[in-house]
């Protein structure tokens, strides 16, 4: 499907404001938080003290009694209620191993805050309450809390049916390391260590469950990012049809891929509301919100490169500590680590074993940059590593090894397949911005006084609006434009906006392809009763396939305002009209016009005045699916399921404090390219926002845990978000590189800067502690281990 | 929200307020560490015991004597001349406190002593400043200097129908001060303070030097100077001060955000650092110090 590119108009390629941005702002937004209905009740959950135990006996007499109670919930009590949560990506049909999820525990408990009961009352703080009288006898058992000890030999089997602690594991690329590195003129080996981080959403999960008893039909406002496909498992578990079930997203107040649909915390409100017969909220505790993962993993390499530093071979052993076993997508973020391991480099043998490992932790919950983080970081350390011992300039490194501009389209050992991009071009305008080396030399200068500043680049390429094939994950996505009597917009879109303004760019592009004011179009996202089915906000997709969707369909409607127009003005019927500033005209007569307003109305009141084919009405549905998936393996195995692959070169300056191992920050440069850029003001917001986060990940946001397994990290005072106070601000260069398969050329911008910045950071710190010998594999960069790393090197 | 119920109370004198304590009650002075706490669950009082009626927010001088409530809250310390003038350290202190108006306009120093967190900035602050807590209870009225009030994290010799109503101590009008801190990020609790003053004599010998460490151990740390007095202060003086409190070091505190090692590790440069910034504030004004606010990192 070919849409053709366009250029800037009135609104798209501008710095427009958010259309609900005021909403935001004067605390007018609604979010489900917000909605109460009558006789609405609350539930709250018993959650498990310990992080691995038999569940004996759950006695829940005195919670029934206590005051408000209306229902106290095992899971066993639920089982009736509610079939096992349908997964996501289902490891067990992929060569691993199944595990069955529901709600509530039911028999055992695998992670320190898994849900085992549930009580409802007439307020949360009864519910809260009543919590605290359900007894659970527990027996406890041996705990697992990394990917060494879970891989053991003799470590007790967390689901003894699968014989072994390791949930899949797979290989991407050929096994022929030792071949290439056998004539290689230099070898490396070495292993990065990622921590456990999770995506931290300000609002957490929050829900609430309406069911119709009369009606047999449930509604559910729900902070999710995919209501349509929300509802598909909803029905599938609770044994209801699609159409007994509405879901509506209000505002979400961040999700970062925690709030994607198919967790077990999307069940316990539809399900306790359906058991009672009364509307039933639930907000997840923010502890709770903290539970889920985002990374932890040990990267074992060995690099194979020539003198000067062309990388001939890439060997990954890839360790994820994915905690308990989930329904989520959450494993599959070490797949597409592995997926995209070396992407954007020209590196012809790059192999990756991945295991995705099961400890007593909370699961793995697919999170913003979905395992490219570790990916990212891993190949940016090992260019620096291979710099260092070829003695090439670090950039230049980069430069030898990037896929050049002509190589197009280029076919990675993963099958993934690179469209566009200028990574050198990027590295080029970073550097500048940088002012690269005149900063080279006010280390060296700073340097001979003591001061330790490091400098570290970091290039990420994310593949984007991904493709499961057989899964609720698309590339593809369907939006409605309807225009009214009076001339106003409705876009209704199967995509939504986790608060990014997805939905800002979507109105610009409608009322550019309409010729109509920006304040004419609407838009309506997250409702499953009037939006067409679609897959929601993951991947960075909502602009790309939603809003592509929407420009075919405006340009439907566009073409019916034309005829009605030609119609008024009574024109041939191949006249050309432009539509521009809300007017209708003729190309070739500008003097004859009809107001877009006049056309629309003339559409529903004479519509005998039109072209007997034109059908009397202003309403399109279409699809846009790009062209560039390829969802049928080839020999190797190999798929091309991602649509877009933008891309960035961070650079990161810090001074160390070598006495007390805190980091400043001093300058954060990134430059990106996400194509063309339907809004500045949202792929700037996007960047910087995945750019902080990215840096908080490299140095303060960390989950811990106890020798129990108890997570300590349970709050913003714990599980350290960075402030306005510790990032400066972010200097953004640009490029645009259209994405050839896409119309609007418009690349995923919703997971850029996270990966580059938490490589550059990382690079920075190594680079700043060099001189004294140290160097540090893992992160977090915290003070801590800054001060652990220089003492090892003083030894 | 708080799950499990409770009575409450706002008495209007202290007396009453003692008077109303038990081994079930709890005192409530900003709530910023109770509330949280009660919707958490991890305390459940019978009877919850509020201090904002007891009038106990007031600030005054007497003598050369500086007397704050228990209620005053970092707001109040800031906007306060008398603390300026008689101690800036608190004024330095309640500047780089994190939370935002909503919390420095609603905490208060007497919760941050009596919750003798270790990590708090208060409590070595006051020790540093030579503080006596006034602390009001069945007996009446009884003054404790605050570095005995700290047994334990979270520990005080405070019994159950304790009180404190406030604290008084010696104006350092004439010393200069220095805070520092050490975190992990502006949204860290402080990992390490270190509070010093000095003072120095007409020669620009060292007539007194205080230094306290709060983070570094469960308890706010005082380190002994006293091989400073009647030295000029050079940097091998602070170099003599570093050594001191490395020596002072017995069990360094461990949390979530940083073990015992690296606490022990950063002690040193934090004291060192705290005496230098007090070094370089010795002798000046009120008005110069208003203008450079200290830097605390
Ligand atoms: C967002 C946030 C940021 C913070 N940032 C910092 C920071 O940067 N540095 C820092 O040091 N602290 C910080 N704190 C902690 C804060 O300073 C303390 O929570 C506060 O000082 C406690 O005072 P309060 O009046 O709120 O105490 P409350 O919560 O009311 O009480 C605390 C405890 O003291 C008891 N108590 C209160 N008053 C008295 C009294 N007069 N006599 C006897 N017992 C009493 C209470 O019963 C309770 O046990 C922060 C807290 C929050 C929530």
């Amino acid at each position: 499907m070919e849409v053709g590119l366009r250029t800037a108009g009135k609104s798209v390629g501008r710095p427009v404001r958010k259309h609900d941005g005021d909403a935001y702002l004067t605390a007018n937004a609604t979010y489900t938080g917000d909605i109460v209905l009558p006789g609405t009740v609350y539930a709250a959950l018993v959650r498990a003290p310990l992080a691995h135990a038999l569940i004996r006996s759950v006695s829940t007499a005195a919670a029934e009694g206590a005051t408000g109670v209306i229902a106290v919930v095992t899971g066993e009590d639920m089982i009736p209620w509610c079939d096992e949560i349908p997964h996501g990506l289902d490891a067990g049909h992929l060569g691993g191993h199944h595990s069955a999820v529901f709600p509530l525990a039911v028999e055992k408990v695998v992670y320190a805050g898994e849900p085992i009961a549930a009580v409802v009352a007439t307020s949360e703080a009864d519910a809260h309450a009543a919590c605290l009288m359900v007894e659970v006898d527990y027996e406890p058992l041996p705990v697992l809390l990394d990917v060494e000890s879970a891989l053991a030999a003799d470590a007790p089997i967390l689901y003894p049916a699968w014989a072994e602690n390791v949930l899949i594991e797979g290989h991407v690329g050929n096994d022929d390391f030792a071949e290439v590195a056998r004539t290689a003129p230099h070898v490396l080996e070495g292993e990065l260590r990622t921590h456990r981080g999770t995506a931290a959403p300000m609002e957490p999960r929050t829900y609430l469950a309406d069911w119709d008893a009369g009606r047999q039909h449930l509604t559910l406002y729900a902070s999710t990012q995919n209501p349509h496909v929300l509802r598909t498992v909803l029905a599938a578990a609770m044994r209801l049809r699609e159409d007994q079930i509405h879901v509506v997203a209000p505002k979400v107040g961040g999700s970062f891929g925690l709030k994607m649909y198919g967790s077990r915390e999307d069940f316990i409100a539809p399900v306790l509301a359906r058991m009672v017969g009364r509307p039933v909220s639930w907000v997840e505790e923010r502890a709770a919100s903290l539970l889920p993962a985002a990374r932890e993993q040990v990267l074992s390499y060995r690099v194979a490169f020539d003198d000067d530093g062309g990388l001939l071979a890439l060997d990954v052993e890839a360790l994820t500590d994915h905690g308990a076993a989930a329904p989520t997508h959450g494993w599959a973020m070490a797949y597409v680590g592995a997926l995209s391991t070396g992407l954007g480099y020209a590196i012809e043998h790059c192999h990756v074993h991945y295991r995705v490992v099961v400890t007593n932790k909370a699961p793995w919950s697919g999170t913003k940059p979905f395992g490219k983080d570790g990916a990212t970081l891993l190949l940016e350390r090992i260019m620096e590593r291979v710099a260092a011992a070829t003695g090439v300039d670090a950039g230049t490194v980069r430069r030898r090894n990037f896929v050049a501009p002509s190589a197009f389209p280029y076919r990675h050992t993963s099958g993934l397949e690179l469209d566009s991009g200028d990574y050198a071009a990027a590295l080029d305008q970073t550097l500048e911005i940088l002012s690269h080396e005149r900063l080279r030399a006010d280390q060296a200068r700073l340097r001979a006084q003591g001061r330790y500043l490091g400098i570290g680049l970091g290039f990420e390429l994310m593949p984007e609006s991904a493709d499961i094939p057989g899964g609720f994950v698309a590339a593809y996505d369907t939006s409605t434009v309807r225009m009214s009597p009076s001339g106003r917009v409705s876009v209704l879109t199967g995509v939504t906006s986790p608060g990014t303004g997805s939905d800002t760019g979507i109105c610009q592009l409608v009322a550019d392809e309409l010729g109509v004011a920006l304040d004419t179009v609407s838009v309506v996202q997250g409702d499953t009763d009037t939006c067409p089915y679609g897959f929601g906000n993951i991947s960075s997709r909502s602009l790309v396939t939603g809003g592509n969707a929407a420009v075919l369909a405006a340009r439907d409607v566009a073409d019916k305002i034309r005829a009605a127009a030609r119609a008024l003005l009574r024109a041939d019927y191949d006249e050309p009209v432009l539509i521009e500033d809300g007017i209708a005209r003729l190309t070739r007569d500008p003097s004859r016009s009809v107001s877009v307003v006049e056309a629309a109305r003339a559409v529903y009141t004479r519509s005998y005045e039109l072209e007997l084919d034109v059908e009397p009405h202003l309403e399109s549905t279409r699809t846009y699916r790009p062209s560039n998936i390829r969802e049928v393996p080839d020999a190797l195995g190999r798929m091309q399921t991602y649509t877009t692959y933008p891309y960035a070169v961070h650079a990161s300056v810090v001074e160390v404090d070598v006495e007390t191992g805190v980091v400043t920050l001093l300058r954060h440069v990134a430059t990106h390219d996400c194509g063309t850029v339907v809004n500045p003001l949202m792929v700037d917001g996007q960047v910087t926002g995945g750019v902080v986060m990215g840096l908080g990940a490299a140095f303060s946001e960390e989950l811990v845990f106890d020798d129990d397994g108890i997570p300590l990290t349970t709050g913003f005072k714990t599980y350290l978000l960075p402030r306005a106070v510790d990032v400066p601000r972010v200097e953004l260069g640009h490029l645009c590189t259209p994405a050839p398969g896409t119309p609007l050329g418009a690349k995923g911008v919703g997971e850029a800067g996270f990966a580059g910045a938490l490589a550059a950071a990382f690079n920075a710190v190594n680079d700043a502690v060099a001189p004294l010998g140290a160097r540090l594999d893992r992160t977090p960069l915290s003070p801590i281990a800054i001060m652990r790393a220089l003492r090892e090197a003083r030894r | 929200m708080i799950p499990t119920r409770f009575e409450y109370v706002a008495p209007r004198t202290a007396a009453d307020v003692v008077a109303a304590l038990d081994g079930e009650s709890r005192l409530l002075a900003g709530g910023t560490w109770v509330v949280p706490e009660m919707g958490r669950a991890e305390s459940r009082p019978r009877r919850v015991v509020d201090l904002r009626r007891a009038g106990l927010a007031t600030i005054s001088v007497e003598g050369s004597r500086l007397r704050l409530g228990a209620m005053c809250t970092y707001s109040d310390l800031l906007s306060s001349e008398d603390v300026t003038r008689h101690a800036p350290l608190l004024r330095t202190m309640a500047s780089g406190v994190t939370g935002g108006s909503a919390l420095r306009n609603q905490a208060t120093i007497g919760g941050s002593v009596a919750a003798a967190r270790p990590q708090s900035d208060v409590p070595a602050t006051l020790v540093a400043l030579r503080a006596d807590a006034v602390v009001a209870g069945p007996a009446g009225s009884r003054r404790v200097p605050t570095a005995e009030l700290f047994l334990g994290a979270g520990r005080t010799t405070l019994a159950v129908d304790e009180v404190i109503t406030g604290f008084d101590l010696p104006s350092e009008r004439m010393s200069g001060h220095g805070y520092v801190k050490l975190k992990r990020g502006g949204s860290s609790w402080p990992i390490v303070t270190a509070a010093a003053l000095l003072r120095l004599d007409d020669d620009g010998r060292c007539e007194t030097a205080h230094l306290v460490l709060g983070g570094v151990e469960a308890v706010p740390m005082t380190v002994d100077l006293t091989i400073m007095l009647g030295r000029p202060l050079g940097d091998q003086e602070l170099d003599v001060a570093a050594a001191r409190t490395v020596a002072a070091l017995s069990a360094p505190w461990t949390d979530v955000l940083a073990p015992g090692d690296y606490r022990a590790a950063v002690a040193a440069p934090a004291a060192r650092r705290a005496l230098a910034m007090a070094r370089a504030n010795v002798g000046v004004t009120e008005g110069e110090r208003h203008g450079r606010r200290p830097d605390c990192p």
